[in-house]
């Protein structure tokens, strides 16, 4: 990064500096604050809440079995989610870096464009393919394969399928940026050196790839977790993640309730973050193997 | 070994195709359908379901306000976030580094979090629903412009700002003069981008709208919940399809692939 150059007279500096800070500081972190405070404040019947400070809205939450089942629901589900997004992304945006630029560019837009509609439009989709009269029930039956429809939706599967294609985008765009950048005369080293194509792949493209992917699994955990519409309409009211019960507690009006699942939602993913990090370890290869 | 892997990868990526663009084309045959609910293949062609979208006097107004919305947002977005763009380009490692790490937050941050933040912060304060919604579509724009900016920013010749200074021009003349007319494509594709994430914004919209302040793609999820698959939604969705499609086209012409690739 080029070293600012801090020209600007100094009035001149805040008239520029000063919105867009007080804009964020007002809006975006101050709410947050109140949201973390209420969290530790008990439950009031008059009010939002009554300023007693108590643990018990984690405690309760962290106690109860029926949140507990939800938590480690959601772990399965992102943990499916993540895999599956990688083992089908990462050839993906093999093909991809393999591409002529001009190719390249177009296949990307073309990934990039279904991130751009509402998740609410692509989750609608699914509905109408995995329905009880969506496209699959009406091709099997046409098939005579099966005779009643099959009920898909309102399950593990249904969650899974709809948020993977929904965040897949993400993880091939960034594994293929990382991808892009590596200097293909190593993989050409490597192999000149008597490595088979795959020890090539796993002891060169894969390590160094790794900030990418990374960093695609980050953003594909972080979406998941917040993902209700998608959780909402095709796990139904049977299949519920814990953020499906951040909102019943706000429909309950259950206030200090809503914002301490809402920080064990945002505890959930710093920690999966964490272990992303400790696991691909990427800051290993940062800036290493890039192509001049 | 080596062309079995390509098979498989050339399989792999046209699944992912079919799995990414599928629903969006099930979805846009089922708007044009003519029959009363969902069949598959379809059977014929009809504009019945747009006719029954724009009768319903909630939905046109859903698809205005979203509209509206997105305008607005996005243009206020772009406007912080330029400014936010200049003041980091403009300001020592550390202070550079906290501003990009703030600026972007709300990029990356569970937006339900967020929108929980807001709703009980409006309740405190008494906050009304159309400004609540609209300063949460800005939040959601924000970091977009101020990324496509900065990155615009970064290749800009801060020399070039220097002289038009030195020569006498006002910082703002100087802005508007030299800084804007290098840096506009950035600045441009932050607005559409705002404008494309203000007009699906689900996650914070989810708590913030109200009686009869409802955007489009809350009013196909409420729809979608309590009335059922009928086929409007269809419609509505295929609008909200050709919208972003447009937008996309006016990009490419304007801006051209790379840039909106890159951003």
């Amino acid at each position: 990064m080029r070293v600012a150059r801090p020209f600007y007279r100094r009035p001149f500096f805040w008239a520029v500096a000063a919105p867009p800070l007080l804009a964020t500081l007002v809006c975006f972190v101050a709410p947050l604050l109140l949201l973390f405070y209420v969290s530790f404040m008990a439950p009031s019947s008059t009010q939002l809440f009554s300023h007693h400070a108590t643990l018990a809205n984690y405690v309760q939450s962290l106690s109860d079995r029926y949140m507990l089942l939800l938590i480690r629901r959601t772990l399965g589900v992102t943990a499916a989610v993540l895999g599956v997004c990688l083992l089908l992304g990462y050839p993906v945006a093999l093909v991809l870096a393999r591409m002529q630029p001009r190719r390249r560019l177009v296949t990307m837009m073309v990934l990039l464009f279904p991130l751009m509609i509402s998740n609410v439009v692509r989750a609608y989709g699914w509905l109408e393919i995995l329905g009880r009269n969506g496209v699959v029930n009406l091709v099997l039956v046409k098939l005579g394969w099966i005779r009643v429809p099959l009920r898909i939706v309102d399950s593990f599967e249904a969650v899974v399928i709809a948020l993977l294609t929904i965040l897949l985008p993400y993880m091939i765009i960034s594994i293929a940026n990382s991808l892009t950048a590596i200097d293909a005369s190593l993989h050409e080293a490597a192999e000149s050196l008597g490595a088979n194509p795959w020890r090539a792949f796993w002891q060169v493209t894969w390590p160094l790839s790794s900030p990418g992917v990374a960093s695609g699994m980050m953003l594909v955990f972080f979406l998941t977790l917040s993902a209700y519409v998608t959780i909402a309409l095709l796990g139904g009211v049977q299949y519920k993640l814990l953020v499906s019960a951040v909102f019943d507690a706000v429909s309950t009006l259950q206030w200090p309730q809503a914002a301490a699942l809402s920080f064990i939602l945002l505890a959930l993913a710093l920690a999966a973050g964490a272990v992303i990090q400790l696991l691909l370890r990427p800051h290993r290869v940062q800036g290493k193997g890039r192509a001049q | 070994m080596k062309r079995f892997g390509n098979l498989l990868s050339a399989v792999v990526t046209a699944s992912v195709f079919v799995l990414l663009l599928g629903p969006l084309l099930v979805v846009i045959v089922t708007a044009f359908s003519p029959s009363d609910f969902f069949q598959f293949p379809p059977t014929g062609f009809s504009l019945r379901w747009f006719a029954d979208f724009f009768s319903r006097e909630q939905m046109r107004g859903a698809f205005t306000l979203s509209v509206e919305l997105a305008l607005f947002a996005s243009s206020v977005a772009t406007v912080l976030g330029v400014m936010a763009a200049l003041a980091t380009v403009r300001s020592g490692r550390r202070a550079s580094g906290f501003f990009q790490a703030l600026y972007m937050a709300p990029l990356v941050f569970p937006t339900i979090i967020l929108g929980l933040s807001l709703l009980m912060c409006y309740r405190y304060i008494g906050m009304p629903v159309l400004a609540g919604l609209a300063i949460a579509h800005v939040l959601v724009g924000m970091p977009y412009c101020f990324r496509a900016t900065y990155a615009s920013l970064q290749s800009f010749d801060t020399s070039l700002d220097e002289a038009g200074q030195s020569l006498g021009a006002s910082p703002l003349t100087c802005f508007l003069l030299v800084t804007l007319p290098l840096i506009w494509p950035g600045v441009l594709s932050g607005w559409l981008f705002a404008f494309i994430v203000s007009f699906g914004e689900l996650n914070t919209a989810l708590f913030l709208t109200g009686p009869g302040v409802t955007t489009l793609p809350i009013e196909i999820f409420g729809f979608l919940q309590f009335d059922g698959g009928q086929l409007v939604i269809a419609a509505a969705s295929a609008l909200q399809i050709a919208m972003i499609l447009l937008i996309v086209l006016v990009m490419e012409r304007a801006i051209g692939l790379a840039r909106m690739v890159r951003s």
